[in-house]
């Protein structure tokens, strides 16, 4: 009886827990290396100078200057780097493999880009896909390079 | 008259002509490459598409280029130098690759076996020579025992090697804990087999 009024107990104060859960986002990888102007804008418009060590979340745009240059490890083992003029999108990422949840996207809008396959492409290789403005590429692994000229 | 016509349907033409161009032109073009996996040598595939049509790419340094306009171009294979040329500055940019390690415990016991206690130290080492080194502990048993009681010893394994990384100057809220107890094999076994292999604790370092 008391184990029971325990758990329903939990139960309440889990789902009570949940949205304030939600509304912070997970981290999803980690800037490795920075060099010259890189930033990161996250999607409510905030942008912050690319540090190492700094966290990223889904949705957030990485950036870089004429002499900027930025390397990214997401959670799944997934590692990006970009050259300069760059502007690329970690659109989606969701890395739960325990319940079956995989989906990587990455767009690319201009600029240079080299994408180097984790888990994610490993376990799901139809769960990864990079969009440039013109053209979608679907990856089977492992190392692809990217290169968006806008003009 | 017919000039007056010629006129009439220029200017009605014009803005139609316009507004199909300039999207076109601001919207440009990417060129895709595969590369050799840097670390294995391996190769993958990909597959670059729009609306127009489908390329594949799966030799070494293979490449396409597409255009909102026109399906991706026939797959030609670059240089090595050109690859050099247009992604060197990138290609130094990408993070250092993962590191995984896997090392082994006695039996019934969160005490690692010998030939681990001998190499840990060397672990200990590359993980903290990387800076921000994002760190995934995953405990696991062999199949003797209770599952449940294997979830537990897995975790006690795990939480052993998060001491050592701790204790050897690692940032704990970089090291996250699992345990997959008994339901995650090396060396797959009927239950209740005592197995070597299977009493590890798999780290992985991002």
């Amino acid at each position: 009886m008391t184990t029971t009024r325990c758990v329903v107990a939990l139960g309440w104060l889990l789902a009570s827990a949940a949205p304030a859960l939600a509304q912070e986002s997970p981290s999803v990888g980690r800037v490795k290396v920075s060099t010259g102007a890189a930033f990161v804008t996250h999607q409510n418009g905030q942008r912050i100078a690319a540090q190492v060590g700094q966290l990223l979340v889904e949705s957030d745009a990485l950036t870089t200057g004429a002499d900027g240059r930025m390397g990214v490890t997401l959670s799944d083992e997934t590692r990006i780097s970009l050259g300069p003029n760059t502007e690329a999108r970690l659109d989606r990422f969701v890395y739960a493999p325990a319940e079956g949840n995989l989906a990587f996207v990455l767009r690319v809008v201009r600029g240079l880009a080299i994408y180097v396959s984790g888990r994610i492409a490993k376990l799901s290789p139809d769960a990864v896909r990079i969009e440039t403005p013109v053209a979608i590429v679907g990856v089977r692994g492992t190392h692809i390079a990217i290169r968006v000229d806008s003009q | 008259m017919r000039l007056w016509i010629i006129v009439l349907i220029a200017t009605a033409l014009a803005p139609a002509c316009a507004q199909r161009r300039i999207p076109a032109a601001s919207r440009g073009q990417a060129t895709i490459v595969l590369l050799p996996d840097p670390e294995s040598g391996a190769l993958g595939s990909a597959t670059v598409s729009n609306t127009r049509g489908t390329v594949g790419l799966s030799a070494a340094r293979e490449a396409t280029t597409a255009a909102a306009t026109r399906p991706p171009a026939p797959a030609r294979v670059m240089t090595d130098s050109e690859v050099q040329t247009v992604f060197g500055g990138v290609l130094s940019a990408q993070p250092p690759p993962p590191l995984h390690f896997v090392v082994y415990f006695r039996f019934e016991s969160d005490d690692l076996a010998d030939e681990s206690r001998q190499s840990i130290p060397d672990v200990l080492r590359q993980i903290a020579a990387r800076s921000f080194p994002d760190v995934t502990v995953v405990g696991h048993t062999d199949t003797t025992g209770e599952r449940a009681a294997n979830f537990q010893l897995g975790l006690d394994r795990a939480m052993r090697v998060r001491r050592l990384l701790v204790e050897a100057g690692l940032d704990a809220s970089l090291i996250e804990v699992i345990s997959h107890g008994e339901t995650d094999l090396l060396v797959p076994t009927p239950d209740e087999t005592s197995e070597p292999r299977n009493r590890r604790v798999e780290i992985a370092v991002r």
